[in-house]
């Protein structure tokens, strides 16, 4: 409870203290690692990949937006449909595979799609993105205003959170954390595990599509970086960072992430170049997120005084 | 070739260290960037094409002494991050070097032009990769197969605990593994830079290639790299001469194919 509310004063407070439109992305990004959460977290399956699924709807939502007008719920359902479609059939190429081969998969077939919408230029703009995409009236309230939009977001995103929740603490989220603990064990019980982790793969990828479609009607556009693989690794660090495994973990991550590559882009155009200076420090030096660092320095500044 | 030298160095660093190097398409772009630094500096192809790949094995070298030595025992998220942060910076470090613009570079004098085969023209510096390509991927072979050291990190695949309780140091094994991965790109990317010229993104293309290359494979399968290698290029240049635009995702749908019919890949066993 004590969260919910603590999550609740950020919702209201961030839009007074940073851009609206990162405030409604750090939502956003939130809604992606939940996603992700859900298997690196609890079913212990990294994927490199997650930018695919991400991708795929927000090409697809900003196609149907674009040239056949939809609403915003037909766009989100659109989007999640692609997401958990395209999960599903990564998924299945993924799954049967373990450790550094099911990281590397899912990293080559997310270049597959890559290229894919690279190519395709008469659809999805190429190497220019998808510009113009509309952001919809909801109920006649025009949502062009920043403000109203950050508003549908943060609702949207609780109620994400509200729905990963009860998968987690579902008997489906306790059958994905046995796999991810003892992945014989599980199948020894009588679970049969690929199918599970197919499963965790879909809806994972269903957030990730719901989050694709809200970044695109976000900034207007879906940037061919929207399915590049950097971006799977970003929402992996921001997971790592914000502390894998525990429901909240991606949230504080998200926070981390966006406000750190936002206050570091404007600084400087090669700002990728301090984030990878980032990922190896926190790897080296920080592992364990966030909550542990804070640990760390707590005991350190206890010690000198 | 290329595509087989740059698997073979991939799934050396993957079998023997057991972690994903998502670097390994940086150090590629670097053996690149590296050519055409030295040989702007020293004038001479041939000097350039032996220190550059030299250079990156030594890069390679630092990378497993700073960072990598102290993440096996990690996990893969967190190796995947460091390695992925390394090429980050790697990547980003070419454009404020090099510049964001890519550079063309053209072969030496004596391999410019081409041969008539006969049925088919030929540029000769294209002949040239192929045979050096082949020459290395031996040559790696036989160090593999008939050599000492050879022997000791293919044991170091194998199985890693057998191969310490025996006495041998298995992180100067990790060591030299990561270096001579390090190396085959490097020098990969050396002869690939007058083929298709320099850009900052061409380390990230190859990395999904040499991915690709190494689930079919089989990881930790020299041979099998190999022979994927072969495969994927025979793949693309065949879709490229049809279907130009669709060269390269075709790669990563040969991939999906295969393990559609084959999960463990071509020649992966496990």
């Amino acid at each position: 409870m004590r969260a919910w509310l603590l999550l609740l004063a950020a919702i209201c407070l961030l839009p007074f203290v940073v851009r609206h439109a990162i405030a409604s992305e750090i939502w956003i990004f939130a809604i992606f690692g939940l996603g992700l959460n859900l298997l690196l977290g609890y079913t212990g399956l990294l994927s490199f990949g997650q930018a695919t699924f991400f991708g795929s709807a927000a090409y697809v939502a900003g196609y149907l937006l674009k040239y056949f007008g939809v609403g915003i719920f037909t766009a989100l359902a659109a989007g999640i449909g692609i997401g958990a479609v395209s999960a599903l059939l990564v998924g299945y190429l993924c799954v049967q595979r373990s450790g550094l081969y099911f990281i590397m998969l899912t990293f080559a077939l997310n270049q597959l799609f890559y290229f894919i919408a690279y190519q395709w230029t008469s659809v999805t703009g190429g190497e220019d993105g998808m510009p113009g995409i509309p952001r919809p009236a909801l109920f006649g309230i025009d949502l062009r205003d920043p403000l109203r939009y950050y508003i549908l977001v943060s609702a949207l995103f609780l109620v994400a959170l509200w729905l990963m929740k009860r998968i987690v603490e579902s008997p489906l989220g306790k059958i994905l954390q046995a796999i991810r603990e003892n992945e014989l064990r599980a199948e020894a019980v009588g679970y049969h595990v690929p199918r599970f982790k197919l499963l965790a793969f879909v809806i994972g990828g269903a957030f990730s599509g719901a989050a694709g479609v809200l970044y695109a009607m976000l900034f207007g556009i879906v940037p061919l970086e929207a399915i590049g693989f950097v971006f799977s690794g970003n929402v992996v660090f921001a997971t790592l960072i914000g502390g894998s495994g525990s429901l909240y973990g991606p949230i504080i991550g998200s926070f981390v992430f966006i406000w750190l590559s936002e206050s570091m882009s404007v600084v400087w155009a090669r700002w990728p170049l301090l984030l990878g200076v980032a990922f190896v420090i926190v790897v080296l030096f920080f592992r364990g997120g966030v909550v542990e660092a804070w640990s760390r320095i707590w005991r350190f500044s206890k010690r000198t005084t | 070739m290329l595509y087989a030298l740059m698997g073979l160095g991939l799934s050396l660093i993957t079998g023997v260290l057991n972690i994903p190097n998502f670097a390994h398409g940086a150090l590629f772009a670097i053996g690149a960037y590296f050519l055409v630094s030295v040989v702007g500096i020293l004038g001479n192809f041939w000097l350039g094409l032996l220190v550059a790949p030299i250079g990156v094995a030594l890069l390679g070298l630092a990378i497993e002494w700073v960072g990598i030595r102290r993440l096996y025992s990690a996990g893969h998220d967190y190796q995947l991050l460091f390695t992925f942060g390394l090429a980050l910076i790697l990547n980003e470090l070419i454009i404020v070097i090099w510049g964001p613009v890519g550079i063309s570079h053209l072969p030496p004098a004596l391999l410019r032009g081409g041969v008539d085969l006969g049925f088919t023209f030929y540029p000769k510096y294209r002949l040239f990769v192929m045979l050096m390509a082949g020459l290395l991927v031996v040559a790696t072979w036989l160090f593999l197969e008939k050599t000492r050291y050879g022997a000791i990190m293919r044991a170091g695949i194998e199985n890693k605990e057998m191969v310490s309780l025996l006495g041998i140091d298995i992180h100067k094994l990790f060591t030299v593994a990561f270096a001579l991965g390090a190396y085959l790109a490097g020098i990969a990317g050396a002869l690939t830079a007058p083929i298709r010229g320099l850009s900052p993104g061409m380390g990230v293309d190859m990395l999904g290639i040499a991915f690709v290359v190494v689930a079919l494979g089989g990881l930790g399968n020299l041979l099998g790299a190999i022979a994927a290698g072969l495969l994927i290029g025979i793949a693309q240049a065949v879709v490229a001469a049809y279907w130009t635009e669709a060269s390269t995702a075709v790669i990563f749908a040969v991939m999906a194919v295969v393990l559609l019919v084959r999960p463990q890949g071509l020649f992966g066993i496990r």
